[in-house]
């Protein structure tokens, strides 16, 4: 026999886990992602600058 | 064999409590543990608090006779999005404000004289209501079972509670929380399977056709859908602004411990609530008839472990109480002595003599608790539902409309607390008397919420707000607690590369929860709904 009630009782449990890193990955992406971008370009910067041959010895 | 396992658990959170107290040295030790809080001690305190008697002993009691769907399909859900809505939204929001308490907010926000005296004095209300009643409550069945005197035993309580909050504040809470929190999880991934696993899984599925609507939304007691549906409002409502749940953010290190007890620690909520749940389904399987059903988990415990399973079950039960009332003394503590006296009287004391208030304050509270403990309460559950409602229909709105309207002001706040309170107590009076019958399905919760609701916007509309309450909404808007956080570790040596860990720590820590939920409910939804 199924039992559907079950389905939304484990299935809300699941939901909770999904909401809850869902919002956490969105946080990390709007607010974070954005800075740890700029901070890599601003290491690459500098390294560009200086030619190929002697950033790879380096 | 079961009572000396018992008390040797509890001697240790005692001990450790002690311990604690040599680390506090200043206010900010005191009330927000100086901000190191690291995620494990955070998601430690958060399930602790969140879990208390209303699972083990009041909703497992009625999930025992009505079925799980009735109470946990959308009551117990709305407090799992509650506990989120607290930590990721209100509790991350007031941590960047600089908040250490609730009401601290509502001051800095208003700075308004009533608005802070009415808040504090629904938290006060609220918080003794849900939590201290509820340790009453579970005292009276715990004093059975150990064969110890009732008042003996809340003595022990309160001396035990005293230690860790009055003496250790929110250092000694967060830490004795975070011990606790393995001994319940012992009842959540132990003890409850092996009570489930003596029943068998399929005599558990088999309970929906033994008992019409057990497994239904109804439940076996046939509520109307209306109620169901105000349960689950209440509970998110009542957890997205409960200060036991929002503060437990306050002493976090940092915002990736925030957003890593974001998912771990909400994780944790159903984990310990669904296995407890089903534990007490197996129990009609296993022993129909226990009355009363509060008690039923405590059988299963007894009479379907080994002894020392049990004891430790039992410590765990204590733990779940003591961990959710030393939050709350905690709390109140607070409440009386830097919000109310502090702030609203603008006192201004050094640091030691701030702490001795504190102190004070705490042993305030235990004192009138031991003086409630003689009402003895009779159900966990309804007194819980009753405590919570005061808190969603009367803070939820105000904080709400404080962090996202721009027209919100003190006489807002005011009007929309005091009507939303009025309006519940007086209406559910009126309903209990039968003096006035609601339709089928229509609480007198959800009155509460619409006039509190209504008498923010109406009375927001009319009455401008001042320049400082505009100004310090600017401030909401403007201060990010990520800002902080990316400042602060970039400031240290090597701050990039800790930057860049964190991140990636957090994401992982979001993927494998997620894996990790469906597979474990995966497999119940297999085992028992198909």
């Amino acid at each position: 026999m199924m039992n559907p009630g079950l389905w939304l009782l484990f299935g809300n449990a699941i939901a909770t886990t999904v909401i809850s890193a869902g919002i956490v990955m969105w946080i990390l992406k709007k607010e974070y992602l954005p800075a740890i971008k700029k901070l890599e370009e601003e290491k690459d910067t500098p390294a560009k600058s200086i030619p190929d041959g002697i950033t790879k010895e380096v | 064999m079961e009572k000396i396992i018992f008390f040797t658990v509890v001697a240790v959170y005692v001990i450790a409590g002690i311990i604690v107290t040599r680390y506090v040295k200043n206010k900010d030790d005191f009330y927000v543990m100086g901000e190191k809080g690291s995620a494990l001690l955070i998601v430690g305190t958060l399930a602790a608090t969140y879990l208390s008697a209303v699972t083990l002993l009041g909703l497992a009691g009625i999930i025992y006779n009505e079925g799980p769907v009735a109470h946990a399909g959308l009551g117990s859900y709305g407090a799992w999005l509650g506990t989120l809505f607290a930590v990721i939204y209100v509790g991350r929001k007031l941590k960047a404000l600089e908040c250490q308490t609730l009401p601290d907010f509502f001051e800095k926000r208003f700075q308004n004289k009533w608005v802070t005296v009415i808040a504090t004095s629904i938290m006060i209300i609220g918080l003794l209501g849900y939590g201290v009643v509820q340790l009453i409550g579970a005292g009276v069945i715990l004093s059975e079972i150990l064969n110890i005197p009732f008042p003996v035993l809340i003595l022990l309580f309160t001396l035990a509670l005293l230690i860790f909050s009055a003496m250790g504040g929110m250092y000694g809470v967060v830490i004795t929380d975070t011990l606790m929190f393995f001994t319940m999880l012992t009842i959540a991934i132990v003890i409850s399977p092996l009570i489930i696993g003596q029943a068998g899984l399929d005599q558990i599925k088999n309970l929906g056709e033994v008992i019409p609507g057990y497994y239904g939304i109804n439940g076996a007691a046939d509520r109307p859908f209306g109620w169901v549906f105000s349960q689950f409002l209440m509970w998110i409502l009542f957890f997205g602004c409960t200060p036991s749940l929002v503060s437990r953010v306050f002493p976090a290190k940092n915002d990736f411990v925030i957003l890593k007890t974001a998912v771990i620690g909400v994780f944790f909520a159903p984990l310990m609530q669904l296995l407890v749940f089903i534990a007490a389904a197996a129990m009609m399987v296993l022993q129909p008839g226990i009355d009363p059903a509060d008690r039923v988990f405590i059988v299963g415990m007894m009479d379907y472990t080994p002894p020392a399973l049990a004891g430790i079950g039992l410590a765990g039960l204590m733990a779940s109480i003591m961990s959710t009332a030393s939050t709350l003394f905690v709390l109140t503590g607070f409440a009386l002595a830097k919000d109310l006296f502090e702030n609203v009287l603008h006192k201004d004391f050094n640091e030691k003599k701030s702490m001795a208030i504190g102190r004070g304050a705490q042993v305030l509270v235990a004192a009138v608790v031991c003086i409630i403990a003689i009402l003895r309460p009779s159900s966990i559950f309804w007194i819980s539902i009753y405590a919570g409602s005061i808190f969603a229909v009367s803070w939820m709105p105000t904080i709400i409309g404080s962090l996202e309207w721009k027209r919100m002001s003190s006489k807002a706040a005011t009007a929309s607390m005091l009507a939303g309170i009025t309006t519940f107590i007086v209406f559910g009076e009126l309903k209990r008397h039968e003096i006035i019958i609601f339709p089928v399905g229509f609480d007198h919760f959800y009155l509460g919420i619409i006039v509190s609701v209504l008498t923010l916007l109406i009375v927001g509309f009319i009455a401008k707000p001042t320049d400082y309450e505009l100004g310090y909404y600017k401030k909401i808007k403007e201060t990010r607690l990520s800002a902080v956080t990316i400042q602060r570790i970039l400031a240290k040596k090597n701050g990039a590369a800790e930057l860049k860990r964190e991140y990636k720590q957090t994401v992982t820590v979001a993927v494998s929860f997620v894996v990790i939920s469906v597979v474990l409910w995966g497999y119940f939804i297999v085992k028992l709904g198909i």
